[in-house]
């Protein structure tokens, strides 16, 4: 099998169990090649969880679930260090993050401490404990949730923490029949315990070694500087995208090529990106929107930004 | 008769009529005739449906790579003609022009491919038209005029019922249609051909009532000329006055050689006098001869040679359009040298003054020599030389006396030694103490002099020209008093002075015994302000322009115009082909001088400027193509297909379906990405989603992929382009 018709074959696994959703399934695909992690933003019950667990499921990867509350520590999440009679000395016991596809679930539940452990082992892929380094096996790749519709009691993450998501996606509610296909689906088992795995974590790992082999014309990196540059000094924002998001928007669209079974990025596959990638990266000015912080208002507002720049001819 | 195969039937007559046109207006070359018969022949009989003609067409060995060779073989040819053969630029034009129509003939198949054959048999009609006044043209150009008729009907009518069906583009030739009204019917037959021949009549009979003069006569007061006075052989003093007020123009006076203009005002000269009775100034010399035409249209005036050593003033060049006026004066400034004009005969009397036959009831135009005499450093000394008898028996009459007028001169002159200074000091005397006034009463007084000089002090140009004049004489020194126009007015658009009524003037020619006649005006400058707000002050030059450029280029267009444009574009044409040759020699000719000295000398003298010629020509041809490549991105890249990368090519195929779709009313945004502008189009022109689809895809792949694609694929996205700029997105 190529690796277009795998892909293809991954994005149909999974859209057995998320119905109507092809677009976030080939988001969060595009994530993943894209050796990135993936912020699902959206009100309870649209199928984050499912999402991250039907995914996990399609590749023969090991997938952890932490489910993020208040009083959650850090070494919950990495691991403990415990005293070995027998050895006589302390043994490093792993925690959940040890694991290929990993779901925080309600990350802005917890606190920043909790948080900020969890997002050091998604910038460098290693944990650091008691002074000895432990590597995480590739593929790595977290998929954090968080309700937007409840604020209480929560820790939202700062902007140099959502920074480290490559994008931030909402699954919205089905439309009226792919939800009747749901309801109709027998309920004795998890739907997502269905799914046969396509891939090895070995393969995975080939697939994203692929996207650095995609071809960015130098006037497509032009151009996407262009739209940051341009994010930059917009008057609608108050923050503009970091070099890092730069980057995650150029890996980004040479994963969407590699998805949509090419070997070369196109202006469009930059331009689709970049409201997903962008939009949590940055700060509407106060001036332009009462909620700086909604999603829709940020999207909008990168789409704008968007849609004034000629596109290379 | 289907409607596409009448159509192709007219297209043919079309051809056909405009091609034995030139062939017996022009002589085209027999060869050239009888391949272009040939090939109308053919198409014809395919066209009815001759079966083997028609296989032969299909099975035709040339493509259309090979069609634009042998275009760009027939540019190469038309060179070789204009520079070599013929060596005219109007006969190689000619075959070239046949050359193309017999490629349009075989390549007969979009829409546009008829649209050019009507052009180029435009062409040659309108070619034919012009080399030829025999009779045999009238029933040529009436056939070329029905087929004309028939084949926009038919156009159209096709076009129609191709909007309503199918978007087709081919004109299929031979395509079965079995719906009446996809049909030419007997009733559409007659009808088109009555409207066509009606039209025709109506044109014959705006033809021969219209009349073709160059006055509006059926414009109001059609036939009445512009009033002046002040130029008959009688003028009341204070005439001129009645007309200070009139700002009609009587004439527009072009300076061709001299195109830097320094706003000094041009004195226009009419006529002069030499006799003053008291009120009424008279020509006593007003007996008229001919004028000598030198050649046709031409008129050289001999002028008296006052005495050897005059010396003759800087010569002034006019171009002079007259309105219709009331008098037979010829105006120009002076004195005339040679006139040339659409004039029978011209007149001139003793004082210099040249007039027609009789005033002309429309506009003329004609173009004067004129040179002024200047004055002599011998006239500046102390003692005057001796004045010829001519001058002292005509131009010191004095047929009244007036002591004060006397004793004014002599005051004035009293310090000056010679008559020039003398006039000098009369002019200085008038100008400085009298006041410039139009109020001042018509001649009333028994002495209209004796009042402007002693009581009332204000005047206009005729009282201080005539109070000089008397001074002068009363002193010995002959003059005479001239009327004419002082043009100040200087339009700045056609380069042109314009000379109203209001500007009608009168001066003083004084004669000194070498100088000859010299002008000088007494007359102050007055003040005026001009007519119309500021607005209009900034406009009128420009309408008055206009208006003289529409009687020049359109009223008084005529058969001589004519043919000066035919000259001129002959000449242009020789011209053309020597810089050419000349250039080229020049240009490679030291090249090759340079190559020949490393050749052996034996090479060296087989023809450096041949070789140079043909390398020049090749250059020539390269720019050629340069320029159709920008036009037609198809032809680019089938000439430099090896030469030039795809990319850039199907770039280029992009461009211009971009640029096609925005001017179709799809998205114009330069932030409109390809594959969504292919969305884009789906949804709102689905008829062009497939080609743009497709040229978007190859472009992409090419372009951002850097994935190089096959001459297959270009040809695809060639035609693809080609189908895309034959639809015509409906209307919302």
């Amino acid at each position: 099998m190529t690796s277009t018709e795998t892909i293809r074959a991954i994005q149909e696994n999974i859209a057995r169990v998320i119905k109507g959703k092809p677009h976030v399934i080939e988001m969060s695909l595009v994530a993943l090649l894209a050796r990135g992690h993936l912020l699902l933003e959206d009100v309870p019950g649209v199928g984050k969880t499912t999402l991250a667990h039907s995914l996990a499921r399609s590749l023969d990867c090991s997938f952890k679930r932490i489910q993020f509350t208040s009083d959650l520590l850090p070494s919950d999440i990495v691991g403990v260090s415990i005293f070995n009679r027998q050895k006589q000395a302390f043994e490093f016991i792993p925690g959940p993050i040890f694991a290929n596809i990993v779901l925080a679930d309600e990350i802005n539940r917890t606190t920043p401490k909790t948080q900020s452990s969890l997002l050091e082992a998604m910038s460098e892929a290693q944990i650091s404990f008691d002074n000895k380094t432990y590597p995480l096996s590739p593929p790595f790749m977290v998929i954090a949730t968080q309700n937007p519709a409840e604020y209480h009691g929560t820790f939202p993450l700062p902007e140099s923490q959502l920074d480290r998501f490559l994008m931030r996606l909402r699954i919205g509610y089905p439309a009226p029949e792919e939800e009747k296909k749901v309801l109709e689906r027998p309920s004795s088992l998890h739907p997502a315990e269905e799914l046969l795995p396509l891939l090895t974590a070995q393969e995975v790992v080939q697939l994203q070694e692929q996207v650095d082999k995609v071809l960015m014309e130098e006037s497509l990196t032009e151009y996407l500087l262009a739209i940051v540059q341009s994010t930059r000094h917009s008057d609608l924002l108050s923050l503009g995208v970091s070099t890092r998001g730069a980057l995650a928007l150029s890996r980004a669209a040479k994963a969407l090529a590699l998805v949509r079974g090419r070997t070369y990025c196109l202006p469009d596959d930059i331009k689709e990106l970049a409201p997903i990638v962008l939009s949590h990266r940055i700060m509407v000015a106060r001036q332009t929107s009462l909620h700086p912080r909604s999603f829709e208002q940020a999207e909008r507002v990168i789409r704008d930004v968007v849609d004034t720049i000629p596109v290379p001819v | 008769m289907p409607l596409n195969q009448a159509l192709h039937l007219t297209s043919m007559l079309l051809a056909s009529a405009s091609f034995i046109g030139l062939t017996l207006g022009a002589g085209l070359p027999e060869w050239l005739a009888a391949l272009t018969g040939a090939t109308l022949i053919a198409v014809l009989l395919r066209n009815i449906g001759v079966k083997s003609v028609e296989q032969f067409a299909t099975q035709m060995p040339v493509s259309t790579i090979g069609w634009n060779l042998i275009v760009l073989g027939g540019f190469l040819g038309f060179w070789i003609d204009l520079l070599w053969v013929s060596g005219e630029l109007l006969p190689a034009g000619l075959h070239f022009l046949m050359v193309l129509m017999v490629i349009k003939l075989f390549n007969l198949r979009l829409r546009r491919d008829y649209l050019h054959l009507y052009a180029i048999s435009l062409v040659a009609i309108l070619a034919s038209g012009s080399l030829t006044t025999d009779l045999w043209f009238v029933p040529i150009f009436s056939v070329y005029l029905l087929a004309g008729v028939w084949t926009l009907l038919l156009f159209q009518l096709t076009k129609s019922s191709e909007v309503g069906g199918n978007v087709g583009v081919a004109l299929s030739m031979r395509q079965e249609s079995h719906e009446g009204h996809d049909r030419v019917s007997p009733r559409l037959f007659w009808t088109a051909n009555g409207l066509a021949l009606g039209a025709f009549l109506i044109t014959v009979v705006i033809f021969f009532t219209i009349p073709r003069v160059s006055a509006g006569i059926y414009q109001k007061g059609f036939g009445e000329n512009l009033r002046t006075s002040g130029f008959s052989d009688t003028v009341n003093l204070g005439a001129i006055g009645s007309i200070k007020r009139d700002p009609s123009v009587v004439m527009r006076v072009e300076l061709p050689k001299s195109p830097r203009h320094d706003a000094r005002p041009l004195y226009i000269r009419g006529v002069s006098f030499d006799r003053y009775d008291g009120k009424v100034w008279t020509n006593q010399l007003s007996y008229r001869r001919s004028l000598i035409e030198e050649s046709s249209g031409t008129f050289a005036f001999r002028r008296k040679r006052v005495a050897s050593g005059v010396e003759l003033g800087e010569a002034i060049q006019q171009k002079i359009l007259l309105e219709p006026l009331d008098t037979p004066v010829l105006f120009a400034a002076p004195f005339i040298e040679r006139v040339s004009g659409a004039f029978p005969s011209l007149f001139f009397d003793g004082t210099g003054a040249v007039y027609l036959p009789f005033p002309s009831s429309s506009r003329i135009e004609y173009t004067v020599l004129s040179r002024s005499n200047t004055l002599v450093p011998a006239d500046l000394g102390p003692e005057p030389g001796p004045y010829p008898e001519w001058v002292l028996r005509q131009y010191l009459q004095l047929s009244f006396q007036s002591d004060r007028i006397n004793t004014l001169a002599g005051e004035v002159t009293q310090r000056q030694r010679n008559p020039y200074e003398k006039a000098a000091a009369i002019q200085t005397h008038l100008t400085r103490n009298y006041r410039y006034s139009l109020d001042a009463p018509l001649a009333a007084q028994d002495q209209p002099l004796e009042e402007f000089l002693f009581s009332r002090k204000t005047g206009y140009c005729e009282h201080y020209a005539t109070a000089m004049v008397i001074m002068l004489r009363t002193l010995g020194i002959p003059a005479r008093l001239v009327t004419g126009f002082l043009a100040t007015e200087w339009n700045d658009y056609g380069n042109y002075y314009v000379v109203r009524q209001q500007d009608a003037h009168a001066w003083v020619e004084v004669y000194l015994p070498h100088s000859g006649w010299i002008g000088m005006d007494p007359t102050p400058t007055e003040d005026n302000p001009g007519a119309g707000g500021p607005v209009w002050r900034v406009l009128a030059p420009l309408v008055d322009n206009i208006k003289l450029q529409w009687n020049r280029l359109f009223v008084q267009y005529s058969a001589a115009d004519q043919l000066a444009v035919v000259r001129e574009l002959k000449a242009e044409g020789v011209s053309v082909r020597n810089k050419a040759l000349d250039s080229m020699t020049a240009l490679f000719g030291t090249f090759m001088a340079v190559l020949s000295g490393i050749l052996t000398p034996d090479m060296s003298q087989v023809r450096i400027g041949l070789l140079g010629e043909v390398i020049g020509f090749a250059m020539m041809s390269l720019v050629v193509l340069f320029w159709l490549a920008r036009k037609r991105p198809w032809v680019t890249w089938r000439f430099w297909r090896k030469a030039c990368s795809n990319e850039l090519v199907i770039a280029h195929l992009y461009r211009r379906m971009r640029t096609y779709l925005a001017g179709q009313g799809l998205s114009r945004s330069a932030a409109i990405a390809p594959l969504e502008l292919v969305k884009i189009t789906q949804a709102r022109w689905r008829e062009a989603h497939a080609a743009v689809a497709s040229i978007t895809e190859l472009y992409c792949r090419t372009r951002f992929g850097h994935i190089p694609l096959t001459q297959k694929d270009m040809k695809h996205a060639e035609d693809q382009l080609r189908g895309l700029l034959e639809l015509r997105r409906p209307s919302q």
